[in-house]
């Protein structure tokens, strides 16, 4: 897993706190989103302050996983060398139950995509540090 | 009823440079050149222009300063003048802000510019467009200005029957008013829908011959009052209706793709021009990718919701049908100029100087743009005196 060349997440710890707080919950398998406790709003992405209310306090929200495919697209172009070599990879929208569109990738045949299919959560373990939210068909 | 600025501002210069791969050209260069030519066209001196509203390019090292570059470089003073940044949108929106300045006395003479040697300047279009940040999307491999559209695309041909099939007969009616167009990069190659089919896929469902070009070239814009431009070199080319419209939130809207930003961007304008889409006799919808004229269409009222893949794929937008599209050949084949050629050849329709690409007798022309993250939309109305 040391050898992962794909592009990873940067993470400054002093303006990316809440990132930070995301990647550390997904390397638990976790994928979570800020929860105003003002009005119970999900934001997403991640952001400074409630994008309905304006309000400052969160709390972080474990998603279901649960989810339908929105769209998704098939990179051909090589576009970046690491991923170029996977080509064609498919990079998905995905609605989630709670409500924000997710962008990720389907691990699966490109064949048994549809648009509105269900779908589930999963963790692409590519470091000892870093897991990446991915989604499969839902079982 | 509210005042509006309805025929109070025209186009009275258009400028242009060569256009495609121009070695050894820079962003600032090209500026210039399609700045001297469009004040040449218009008839008037460089000394008159005192708005400086520019658009920086990909490869302009001064970015959001770049108006200060450009005066400098062009040794004028003006009294009105910034810079914006919104791609594709840059240009309609920044004629929008010359009218209004000249509208409250602001500036008299502005002169909307836009340069970028995207072609030889070593900019690349694929670069992650969250950028280096927590939550890039390159982590999941999303690169590039393609796939926003392509996503679209997909969605548009699941909820509504739209084919590839369709797109390519847009790309071949807009490669072949570009071949009517002896200033188009894509002249004098002639494509078929078989061809495009054909063309490797970029990301699908996007081909190849869906997307734009990418360019060097500069163009150059001049706008004055309706009253000024009586006195002017060339036929006025009023603004008669004008509207914007941006989206932010994306992710936490489900319709995002669908662009509805664009509706309020075009129903402004519409308003504002009191026309309807009977009215409007040719336009020049921002064409980054062949899906996206499928929006416009709908978005604009042309046709309804989805129903913009067989008006495409029946070749209702060729040159001859009930409306023409892109009739120099768009940013897919005249020359990728960020939307700035569409404002360009609108005027151009307005003069009827479109030659064998002219489409008689029309008096009413819809341009629109649009850029970034596919969020910065904006439509003009522009009119001839019929």
């Amino acid at each position: 897993m040391a050898d992962y060349t794909k592009t990873l997440p940067t993470l400054d710890e002093r303006t990316d706190a809440e990132s930070l707080a995301f990647w550390a919950a997904a390397h638990d398998h976790k994928l979570v989103m800020q929860r105003c406790t003002a009005c119970n709003h999900i934001r997403w992405p991640i952001g400074p302050v409630c994008t309905q209310c304006l309000a400052t306090e969160f709390e972080w929200q474990q998603m279901s996983g649960k989810g339908e495919l929105h769209t998704w697209v098939n990179f051909y172009q090589g576009f970046h060398p690491e991923w170029a070599k996977e080509s064609p990879y498919n990079v998905a929208l995905v609605k989630l139950e709670e409500g924000p569109i997710f962008l990720s990738n389907v691990v699966a045949d490109d064949d048994d995509l549809a648009v509105g299919i269900a779908l589930e959560l999963v963790f692409d373990d590519v470091t000892d540090d870093v897991s990446i939210p991915k989604f499969k068909l839902a079982s | 009823m509210a005042t509006t600025l309805k025929d109070k501002i025209a186009i009275v210069g258009i400028g242009k440079t060569p256009q495609g791969t121009i070695e050894g050209s820079t962003a600032l260069g090209l500026g210039i050149e399609a700045f001297k030519n469009a004040i040449e066209d218009a008839g008037l001196e460089k000394e008159q222009i005192d708005g400086i509203l520019t658009h920086p390019g990909t490869t302009s090292p001064e970015g959001a300063t770049h108006y200060l570059r450009f005066a400098q470089a062009v040794g004028l003073n003006p009294r009105y003048t910034h810079s914006l940044v919104m791609g594709g949108g840059s240009g309609g929106a920044l004629i929008q802000s010359a009218a209004m300045a000249i509208e409250h006395g602001l500036a008299d003479y502005v002169a909307c510019i836009f340069g970028d040697s995207a072609r030889t300047g070593g900019t690349k279009f694929g670069g992650s467009m969250a950028g280096g940040n927590a939550l890039s999307q390159g982590i999941w491999g999303m690169f590039g200005p393609h796939a926003n559209s392509a996503m679209g695309a997909r969605r548009h041909m699941a909820l509504y029957g739209t084919t590839s099939e369709q797109l390519g007969h847009l790309a071949v009616n807009i490669r072949n008013n570009a071949n009517l167009n002896p200033d188009a990069v894509m002249y004098d190659r002639k494509i078929t829908v078989e061809d495009h089919q054909n063309s490797r896929w970029i990301v699908e469902p996007l081909h190849l011959l869906d997307c734009c070009l990418i360019s060097d070239g500069g163009v150059c814009v001049i706008v004055t009052s309706a009253e000024r431009a009586k006195d002017l070199k060339q036929k006025p080319v009023y603004l008669s209706g004008m509207g914007q419209g941006y989206q932010a939130i994306s992710f936490e809207n489900d319709d995002w793709w669908y662009l509805e930003h664009q509706k309020s961007a075009l129903a402004d304008a519409f308003a504002m021009a009191e026309a309807t889409t009977d009215d409007i006799d040719v336009a020049q919808l921002y064409d980054n990718f062949t899906v996206s004229v499928l929006f416009w269409l709908e978005h604009a009222g042309f046709v309804g919701k989805g129903e913009a893949g067989p008006f495409v794929g029946e070749d209702r937008t060729a040159l001859g049908g009930e409306l023409p599209v892109n009739t120099a050949g768009g940013n897919l084949s005249e020359s990728y100029m960020e939307g700035w050629l569409h404002i360009y050849e609108g005027v151009v329709q307005m003069r009827g100087d479109g030659g064998p690409r002219q489409v008689e007798g029309a008096n009413l022309c819809l341009t629109t743009g649009r850029g970034m993250n596919l969020n910065c939309s904006n439509a003009l109305i522009m009119r001839n005196d019929g």
